[in-house]
């Protein structure tokens, strides 16, 4: 099935959302990047659900937010979202600091969503190890950084394999400013989310890059600790961003997930 | 044309291979390499200079601040200023300036520069910057806030010197339940306040709508021109003429008894051309610190950096003025007949310029160079 594009005002912003497929609707929260459309993890999980892919405003074609401060003003945004779009209780998959949004969301309003799916989400501060600071390297240092092993990655030259336009060099500023507005200080975690997360007894999958040099698998741990039932799935010889490193192995996971039993 | 005396209180004191080692002498190079005993003598040493600066004539001493780097080691404007306020007697001191989008009390700041202004006699010239990224880095302060920071930080200053308290301020950035300062500026109805460009639009209009002094730093002639027309721009904008008074111009200026010695102590000055400014693009302007517009006209108005001039280049660009008193005073004659300019503030000493070269420099610029200038 083919995706389509949609503009859905909430609060006075135009959200730019990417929906397709077919089955109980999940909402996919994409990361710092930006959104990366119908890609082909994307593309596999949409012959089971019916994908909503929002761009988070002040990225891509979505509306500005000049005012948004912080990851739980973008989160209560998102639970406005949900009904305006008339997604009724979506199963909610967030990436990098779309998973950090979808853990803040899911804390205000557990019952507002069905099952989460957090892949290397932002928003606990490591233990061990640090959060990479994504604003201090140049962008092309920072790709490699992002992920294990580019030569191994099937989307490669389609996601990256040619120079940016002007417009997609102005978008990927706008998307970086949006992101420093939200996660400058504390960086890149909430130290009160801990505390709400017990709340939480969605089923929840966690899925993490072994080599994930962004944000440590340590976090991951803790988000498994913290949440009332999850499960940790590491990704070997994986980076950061697990939905394009494997997209196979990752859509094959959150299907299986998504229309898995309930753990007791 | 008034001429400004300006140390950057450098801290060379390290082998420079040590700081090649690192992507950037700026934030990244450790501060190990950081010396309390040479320091300790530096500061004297500059603090020295300044007070000779006052007594041989400078219309003004500027002060600046930068934070973890070696290129200036003055970290406290105010600090500086309120020792120039005491041991100084006749100079204006140009505090340019303080870092107000990464000021979390512009309370505190207001009553700060109200005393130095106060201990001084009302010898302050208030500069108010947004600071390089490296200074938001450092306090990490959100880049994307600085200029909605730096406005408002601006107009609490001003409403804190201005207006009798107590008052409440509740903005976006900031938030005081009583702003009631027992320490107000001696001049009224507050210190002249200055602000430096070098790329943005936006910082020459509203400074040319208020009215404050405008400086651009070692910029080329004929992008400091096109900032002053902005700011001419926004003076009309609310009826107001501009003039010679309302425009500054910053170089790096050595003199000496010959022209040769002058020439190698202008070499000095490279240091801070290149060396100093090394580093990545978003240590500098991390994302969301400058506008569109700022980016646009900084990509147009510098197409090359300073880091790849040679020193002759340099020279004959006028961002280094090294020469006999003549020969300088020819040059800055040059440089206010091109810009139209009142004031011209002197970066005077640099990297490991030696003390007796710079106040020999600070001698000759007293005894001929500031009287040469005076008029016109």
């Amino acid at each position: 099935m083919r995706p389509r594009e949609q503009t859905i005002s909430v609060g006075g912003i135009d959200v730019h959302a990417w929906t397709g497929g077919q089955g109980e609707p999940l909402m996919v929260l994409h990361g710092a990047g930006g959104n990366r459309g119908w890609t082909r993890w994307v593309e596999q999980v949409a012959q089971r659900f019916t994908v909503w892919a929002p761009t988070h405003p002040g990225f891509g074609r979505s509306g500005d937010a000049p005012w948004m401060e912080s990851i739980d003003d973008l989160a209560r945004f998102y639970l406005w979202f949900i009904d305006a779009a008339g997604l009724g209780r979506p199963h909610v998959l967030g990436h990098s600091i779309g998973g950090w949004v979808a853990a803040e969301l899911a804390t205000m309003s557990p019952r507002s969503i069905d099952r989460l799916v957090l892949v290397a989400p932002g928003g606990l501060k490591p233990e061990r190890g640090e959060i990479l600071d994504i604003f201090y390297h140049p962008p092309a240092e920072l790709r490699t950084l992002s992920v294990h092993d580019p030569a191994t990655i099937p989307e490669w030259d389609e996601l990256f394999g040619r120079a940016p336009t002007a417009a997609e060099l102005e978008t990927a500023v706008r998307n970086q400013e949006m992101t420093a507005r939200l996660t400058w200080k504390p960086y890149m975690h909430n130290p009160r989310l801990a505390r709400f997360l017990p709340r939480v007894t969605n089923p929840a999958l966690i899925v993490w890059g072994r080599e994930d040099r962004v944000v440590p698998l340590d976090c991951g741990e803790q988000y498994r600790r913290l949440l009332g039932n999850a499960t940790l799935s590491v990704l070997e010889k994986c980076g950061h961003l697990p939905p394009i490193e494997q997209p196979d192995t990752f859509a094959r996971l959150v299907i299986d997930f998504l229309r898995g039993p309930i753990r007791p | 044309m008034k001429l400004y005396y300006f140390s950057e209180m450098p801290h060379h004191e390290f082998p420079d291979e040590e700081g090649a080692k690192y992507p950037s002498l700026r934030l990244d190079f450790p501060n190990r390499f950081f010396s309390p005993e040479k320091a300790r003598a530096n500061y004297q040493r500059y603090l020295d200079e300044y007070e000779f600066a006052d007594r041989a004539g400078f219309d003004g001493l500027m002060i600046n601040e930068h934070h973890s780097t070696p290129s200036c080691v003055n970290v406290s404007v105010n600090m500086t200023a309120g020792i120039l306020a005491r041991t100084t007697t006749r100079a204006k001191l140009l505090i340019l300036g303080n870092i107000l989008p990464i000021e979390d009390n512009p309370v505190r700041m207001a009553e700060q520069l109200a005393m130095a202004d106060l201990i001084s006699g009302g010898r302050v010239l208030s500069g108010f910057v947004r600071g390089t990224g490296v200074e938001t880095w450092w306090a990490n302060s959100n880049p994307v806030h600085n200029r909605e920071r730096f406005e408002e930080c601006h107009d609490l200053i001003l409403k804190a010197w201005t207006t009798p308290g107590p008052f409440r301020w509740e903005g976006r950035h900031y938030h005081f339940r009583h702003v009631n300062p027992w320490c107000v500026p001696l001049q009224k109805p507050h210190p002249p306040i200055w602000i430096p460009g070098t790329a943005s639009p936006e910082t020459a209009v509203w400074a040319g709508r208020r009215g404050y002094t405008y400086v651009p730093f070692l910029v080329p002639f004929d992008v400091a021109r096109e900032l002053f027309d902005y700011y001419r721009q926004g003076a009309a904008e609310v009826g107001r003429p501009a003039g010679p008074d309302d425009f500054g111009f910053l170089i790096c200026a050595v003199t000496a008894d010959t022209k040769a010695r002058a020439l190698e102590a202008g070499r000095h000055f490279v240091w801070r051309m290149g060396p100093t400014l090394r580093g990545p693009v978003e240590y500098f302007s991390p994302v969301g610190m400058r506008s569109r517009a700022g980016t646009q006209f900084a990509m147009r108005a510098r197409p090359r950096s300073l880091a790849t001039m040679s020193y002759d280049e340099l020279l004959d660009g006028h961002y280094i003025i090294a020469g006999t008193p003549d020969e300088v005073i020819d040059r800055f004659a040059h440089v206010r007949r091109e810009l139209g300019i009142g004031h011209l503030l002197l970066e005077a000493q640099e990297s490991r310029m030696d003390h007796p070269t710079t106040m020999r420099s600070i001698e000759l610029m007293g005894a001929k160079v500031i009287p040469a200038m005076a008029t016109g």
